[in-house]
């Protein structure tokens, strides 16, 4: 193999491939990352075997051939580099690779590429023999990339993440026609965002997927710095184990760039809880606030309400504070802890219906208001002990919503 | 829960203890079992041990707690019965509630065994004892023997001796039934052996014996500024104890002051992979229990048990309580790694959560559809299930012995 590349698209590269080396594997191939030069491409690979990914960017080739290298020194190595050419050569015999650029030069040990795992692609080389098939096989969605990552953002705080719960560190993904739907939940809270497409993107047969939150994160920070013009391409696997995501790369970024990526997951299997049930189909009491003035008064909230299970008590008084105002309702933001001392915030706000107090985790608010772009929320609620509905105003409700279970403050 | 004693000329307590609960409800699923010597527990292969065993067992000398190897050998015939916990949770929750039927007062020990304050009932406690008997026996199924008396430490010794005396007159399940009049429970207690007290351990009754006390009475024959010399409070609240006082309350609610589980390797274990692979499904199955219960603790405590049955524990103290498994298991491998000279083979691996406090309650989204809550949680429990098989394959065989069909090439 020799092959020369820029420093600052293999520095992007490793970057993004690094995310889904093995740090606490067995096996000391994961710990590395597979370089397949081949077609003027260089190819960049490494897998956990729960996510994938390949990366590829553009190289000069000038003898194809694959090698893997562990993953930490190769990136740290590179990152240290002058933004110049690298030229890189393997040799076959020891199995060690060579690279040099401007007065750096390094060695580094490597592991033969045909130790390292099959690493999901959307099209097999034609001399791998299809061995793809399983993956490609499916169902192939376009999506804008800008579209998709809003998105996830949207979603995919609201997953568990304690393992012990599978299902729930995943992230519900529905396809039919022109719609496409993501759902997250822990148990205690909902995020429901949903799509829809001037024309059908997908199958009219439904597909649902649990695609774990984690491959969902790493796909939404790969897509910052993707194309937006070009689609990223959602393939499902025809028997439903696998996702595949194929990112085009931008390439006018200069501070190095991708031609394209292919994350791949495994997907959970699990049955995900059927949520419609506990979205509130009524309500009694409809608050709407300033979006940036909620998550302020939270915030501030929040630095008692840490000391005291993260319990804030939001106050809706329609009649304003000191009764009969001019129909100037406000919200009232209270959090205590026992030791430091105690802080109340009010918010001006429009209510409709009648006076309710309800006691949120004020981390949950958090999470759901620092991903509202719009300027107003509105928060629907029945009874202290029944689930909030907390939406942007101008959304529709089943565009984008969240569901977040009140606590019990006395126990 | 506080009681004025002035105001009460005295208390009637029972002890309830279902006998050789495991068998009987073995015994109710599987009718040919009845009569016969069986026990109930692990595999005599491997170091499993007997949880309960029959009575027609007992005749042969086997006893819980003794390994199965052991009891097969004292008793040829033995038919080994595997634990099955989740029939005896069911049944013990209806026995349970049967109580708290017959009174509110109910302090339950444990799935077979509980305190009764039945003062303020009609009837005298015999009267009582009978019709509590009769009831479970025909209603469950279940035989029980009972302890009466003026409080919970004699109560629950009557129910004890009871039992013995029963069990040494016939064959079958004691069924018993003993009475410790208000009055009484010093000359009650006098003629038994010092280890019948609560508090009373291989070491403390060791100490008795050398002082010549093997019986109760006889501590309270002692000098008693001797035996608070020799054992400081523990020589005043013995000589309580061995004249029958005890005015601890019947708690309906006993709190759990601690969560914990642990697990006996079939052979001993020296791989640190392995180890921590435990340590984790221990500290996964704490934490669920945590949570199950709505609680969070602070203090987090390892256990270790060497081949030579030494068994150090450490523990250390978090910022704020957790009920969260990757936090109960980061801190527990902070512990192993302190504890563990890697390569030492290990016997036992325990974790434990303690400094419990209620979790001001964060009630899930589902609570209002229970039956999809559950059935989410019941498939949950057979994903870890299988996570916990390739654990234990991976361990054994190396990483990915076992994958998803579809992986393998």
């Amino acid at each position: 193999m020799r092959v020369s590349c820029l420093q600052e698209n293999l520095a992007k590269g490793l970057s993004i491939v690094g995310r889904a080396v093995s740090t606490r594997s067995t096996l000391p191939v994961l710990g590395n990352i597979l370089l397949e030069a081949k077609d003027n491409q260089l190819r960049l690979a490494a897998t956990n075997l729960e996510i994938g990914i390949n990366c590829w960017i553009g190289a000069m080739v000038e003898d194809e051939g694959a090698i893997t290298v562990p993953a930490r020194l190769l990136a740290d190595f590179i990152n240290n580099l002058p933004p110049e050419r690298i030229d890189m050569e393997l040799s076959v015999r020891t199995q060690t690779l060579s690279l040099r650029c401007a007065r750096y030069t390094a060695t580094i040990k490597g592991i033969d590429a045909s130790q390292f795992p099959f690493v999901a692609r959307a099209q097999a080389d034609e001399d791998e023999g299809g061995s793809m098939a399983d993956v490609i096989d499916g169902v192939t969605i376009p999506l804008e990339a800008a579209n998709l990552r809003k998105m996830i953002d949207q979603v995919v705080y609201a997953a568990s993440t304690d393992e012990s719960r599978p299902t729930l560190t995943g992230v519900e993904v529905r396809f039919r026609s022109n719609e496409l739907r993501m759902a997250a939940t822990d148990g205690y809270r909902l995020s429901v965002r949903s799509v829809i497409f001037d024309e059908a993107i997908g199958p009219n047969e439904e597909i649902m997927v649990v695609v774990p939150a984690k491959s969902l994160g790493e796909l939404a920070r790969i897509a910052a710095d993707a194309d937006d013009e070009e689609p990223v391409k959602v393939i499902v696997a025809q028997s439903r184990n696998q996702i595949l995501f194929q990112i085009p790369g931008n390439k006018d970024e200069a501070r190095g760039s991708f031609q394209w990526v292919e994350l791949s997951s495994q997907l959970i299997d699990g049955r995900f809880p059927d949520y419609n049930g506990i979205i509130p189909k009524s309500r009694d009491t409809r608050t709407v606030v300033d979006t940036a003035e909620l998550l302020k008064a939270v915030r501030v909230a929040f630095l008692f309400a840490r000391e005291n299970n993260n319990i804030i008590r939001l106050t809706v008084m329609p009649d304003g504070k000191n009764g009969a105002d001019d129909n100037k309702g406000q919200l009232r933001l209270t959090a205590t802890s026992m030791e430091m001392g105690d802080s109340v915030n009010d918010i001006d706000a429009q209510i409709d219906g009648g006076e309710i107090e309800i006691s949120f985790n004020a981390k949950y608010l958090i999470d759901v208001l620092s991903q509202v772009d719009q300027p107003q929320v509105v928060l629907d609620t029945t009874q202290s002990t029944r689930p909030g509905a907390l939406r942007p105003v101008g959304v529709g409700e089943d565009e984008y919503l969240h569901v977040i279970m009140p606590m019990h403050p006395n126990r | 829960m506080d009681y004025n004693c002035a105001m009460i000329a005295h208390r009637t307590i029972m002890h309830l203890d279902l006998d050789a609960f495991y068998c009987a409800v073995e015994e109710q699923q599987d009718p040919s079992l009845r009569g016969r010597a069986f026990a109930v527990g692990g595999s005599p292969n491997g170091r499993g041990v007997v949880t309960s065993c029959s009575y027609a067992a007992r005749k042969y000398g086997v006893h819980s707690a003794m390994p199965m190897a052991q009891a097969v050998r004292a008793c040829p015939d033995l038919l080994v019965v595997p634990t099955n916990f989740s029939a005896y949770r069911t049944v013990s929750r209806k026995v349970m509630s049967k109580l708290r039927l017959f009174t509110p007062l109910v302090e339950q020990l444990s799935v077979d065994e509980a305190f009764l304050d039945v003062t303020n009932l009609p009837g005298s406690g015999e009267t009582l004892a009978r019709e509590l008997q009769a009831s479970i026996r025909e209603e469950l199924g279940l035989p029980a023997s009972l302890g009466v008396a003026s409080n919970k430490l004699v109560a629950k010794i009557a129910d004890n001796i009871g039992k013995d005396r029963a069990a040494q007159a016939n064959a079958g399940y004691p069924n018993a039934i003993l009475v410790v009049p208000p009055g009484q429970e010093a000359a009650f207690l006098a003629p038994l052996p010092c280890r019948e007290l609560w508090g009373v351990g291989p070491k403390t009754a060791e100490r008795l014996h050398e002082l010549g006390i093997e019986r109760i009475g006889d501590i309270v024959r002692f000098p008693a500024h001797e035996l608070t010399r020799l054992f400081g409070k523990h020589g005043t609240d013995l000589i309580h104890r061995a004249q029958g006082l005890d005015d601890r309350p019947v708690c309906t609610e006993r709190e759990a002051k601690s969560v914990s589980a642990e697990t006996t390797f079939s052979r001993d274990i020296a791989d640190g992979q392995e180890l921590r692979r435990t340590l984790q499904r221990l500290a996964d199955d704490v934490a669920r229990r945590l949570r199950k219960s709505g609680l969070a603790g602070s203090t987090i405590k390892l256990k270790l048990r060497w081949t030579d049955f030494t068994t150090p524990t450490r523990q250390l103290t978090l910022a704020r309580a957790t009920d969260d498994a990757m936090v109960i298991y980061t801190a527990v491998e902070t512990l192993f790694r302190q504890l563990w000279p890697p390569g030492t083979p290990v016997r036992l691996l325990g974790v434990g959560v303690n400094g419990l406090a209620p979790q001001p309650y964060q009630p899930t989204l589902w609570e209002m559809e229970t039956d999809e809550f559950l059935q989410a949680e019941e498939q949950m429990q057979r994903r870890t299930k299988l996570r916990d098989v390739i654990r234990e394959l991976d361990g054994r065989y190396g990483l990915g012995t076992l994958r998803r069909g579809d992986n393998s090439q």
